[in-house]
């Protein structure tokens, strides 16, 4: 049997091996890109596009949209749009490579996928606003801004990761 | 006394400072014409190699998408013309040196076989119908007969599909006026898309893993000479002349490099070709992954080409 074939859908790297990674294509991503990873960039490009459509004046007009209101450019045409294509596109190769690929939902054993799926919109929507009060994600401000060793990048990670681990435990039971 | 008009200027709309005729009607128009050629270039070459049960997906089911392609391609094209209604006009003539005229009469052709193809197959798509009794009775006969006359539509489709192929690029590349679609290459570049899309759409049909994996096998060998001419298109328009350079620069650098290059050429070809890839050396991929990006990079394909094509010209 090639290795392959085996069972590994659930063989995944060390998270600290992972991490030392993730380093790794940070400092890739700088040399071949002049700047940092981000992930929200690409929604926030969406949302930005979509509004410009639905609401031109309210775009032209608002505090937060005047800064990338630009007629002339179309906010999709940002490196993040395809950055976030090609993490799509990776994760799919890598998943395939574990034989991870099929559709489903993931959910701990208490929870229905309903559920999840509704909790997990929920704090996409926290996020979501966080990382625009933040001006950044885990991977625009904490990872990027962190490896420049920018003063906010540091807050913004132990910000994220210590909440986290604080309100992981009034959630607890969600998991367990 | 010899009377001259002098006409002095250039004030030509549409045309002028660039090309602006052709709009998403013929980008469609051109990637369903040569998805519908290569699902029935497949699906005759199915039947005429005897392993129509072997292969039900690319006979039986896929073969329900040209008719609808078709339909829809030729009724978009029409009424992207200024005088439709002159429309009828391409079948009092045959001209032997117009693309349009061999589209037009090869479409003639594949159209009305691409719905009895699919006639042929009512009773097996309609199993429980009673086809003794009432209308169904009356037209049982002309099922039949097309049924047991499939050869003779595979033979004419082969050749009239290739020609149907063919036309969508040789239909651009006739215009000597536009330097990034006159090129030699086009016309089988374009065929090879559409036969690549159609093998794509056989796959998103496909009814057993054995046809899945012949149609991606295709599929791939389709996609390494697609990748072999775009490259062979570009060789041959870098050594040409400065309009040349200046049309190919549209797509190595310029206004519709990044949609080229990303979405046709990695998230197109390249990136379903891994894909296709590694399911055929065992890893589980969903089938339809590839299959689809296939058919996306195929529409952007035609949308770029048309796009890009009417902005290159002779005059600067």
């Amino acid at each position: 049997m090639k290795f392959w074939q085996k069972n590994t859908r659930h063989i995944y790297w060390n998270p600290y091996f992972g991490g030392f990674m993730l380093g790794l294509l940070l400092i890739a991503t700088f040399y071949i890109t002049g700047r940092g990873v981000g992930a929200t960039g690409a929604s926030k490009s969406a949302v930005i596009t979509t509004v410009e459509a639905v609401a031109p004046t309210f775009a032209s007009e608002s505090s937060f949209y005047t800064k990338y209101y630009d007629e002339e450019k179309n906010p999709m045409k940002n490196w993040l749009v395809f950055e976030t294509l090609g993490i799509l596109a990776g994760a799919l190769l890598s998943g395939a490579l574990s034989g991870r690929v099929r559709f489903r939902i993931q959910h701990p054993p208490k929870m229905t996928p309903k559920r999840r799926l509704i909790l997990a919109g929920l704090g996409g929507i926290l996020f979501g606003l966080g990382s625009q009060i933040a001006r950044g994600c885990t991977s625009g401000a904490a990872l990027s801004g962190s490896s420049v060793l920018s003063l906010g990048g540091f807050i913004t990670m132990f910000s994220i990761f210590g909440t986290a681990y604080l309100f992981a435990y009034f959630f607890r039971k969600l998991w367990i | 006394m010899k009377e001259e008009l002098i006409i002095s200027g250039r004030n030509l709309p549409h045309i002028d400072p660039h090309l602006n005729l052709w709009h998403w009607q013929i980008s469609l128009y051109l990637f369903l014409g040569g998805l519908a050629a290569g699902i029935l270039f497949f699906a005759a070459l199915v039947t005429l190699l005897g392993k129509e049960k072997e292969y039900e997906g690319a006979v039986k089911f896929a073969t329900l998408i040209p008719p609808i392609a078709l339909v829809i391609g030729l009724f978009v094209l029409i009424i992207d013309l200024s005088h439709m209604w002159y429309a009828w006009r391409l079948y009092v003539t045959f001209r032997i040196t117009s693309p349009m005229s061999w589209g037009a009469w090869t479409l003639m052709l594949v159209t009305p076989i691409s719905f009895l193809w699919v006639m042929s197959y009512m009773k097996e798509y309609f199993l429980y119908w009673r086809w003794k009794e009432g209308w169904l009775h009356k037209i049982e006969w002309v099922v039949d007969w097309l049924a047991n006359n499939r050869k003779l539509m595979a033979w004419i489709l082969i050749p009239s599909t290739i020609i149907l192929g063919i036309y969508t690029g040789i239909l651009l590349s006739a215009f000597n006026a536009r330097p990034l679609w006159n090129n030699s290459i086009l016309g089988i570049l374009f065929l090879t898309s559409g036969l690549s899309t159609g093998a794509a759409m056989i796959i998103l049909f496909g009814r057993s893993h054995k046809e899945r994996k012949l149609f991606s096998k295709i599929d791939l060998i389709l996609i390494g000479i697609e990748l072999f001419l775009i490259t062979h298109m570009f060789m041959g328009m870098l050594a040409g002349s400065q309009v040349q350079l200046e049309a190919s620069e549209l797509l190595l650098g310029g206004q519709f490099a990044v949609t080229f290059w990303v979405f046709v050429v990695i998230l197109g070809l390249v990136f379903p070709a891994i894909l296709e890839i590694f399911e055929l050396i065992g890893f589980r991929v969903p089938v339809y992954v590839p299959a689809l990006l296939v058919l996306m990079g195929g529409v952007v394909f035609r949308f770029v080409m048309i796009d890009a094509g009417q902005l290159t010209r002779f005059l600067y």
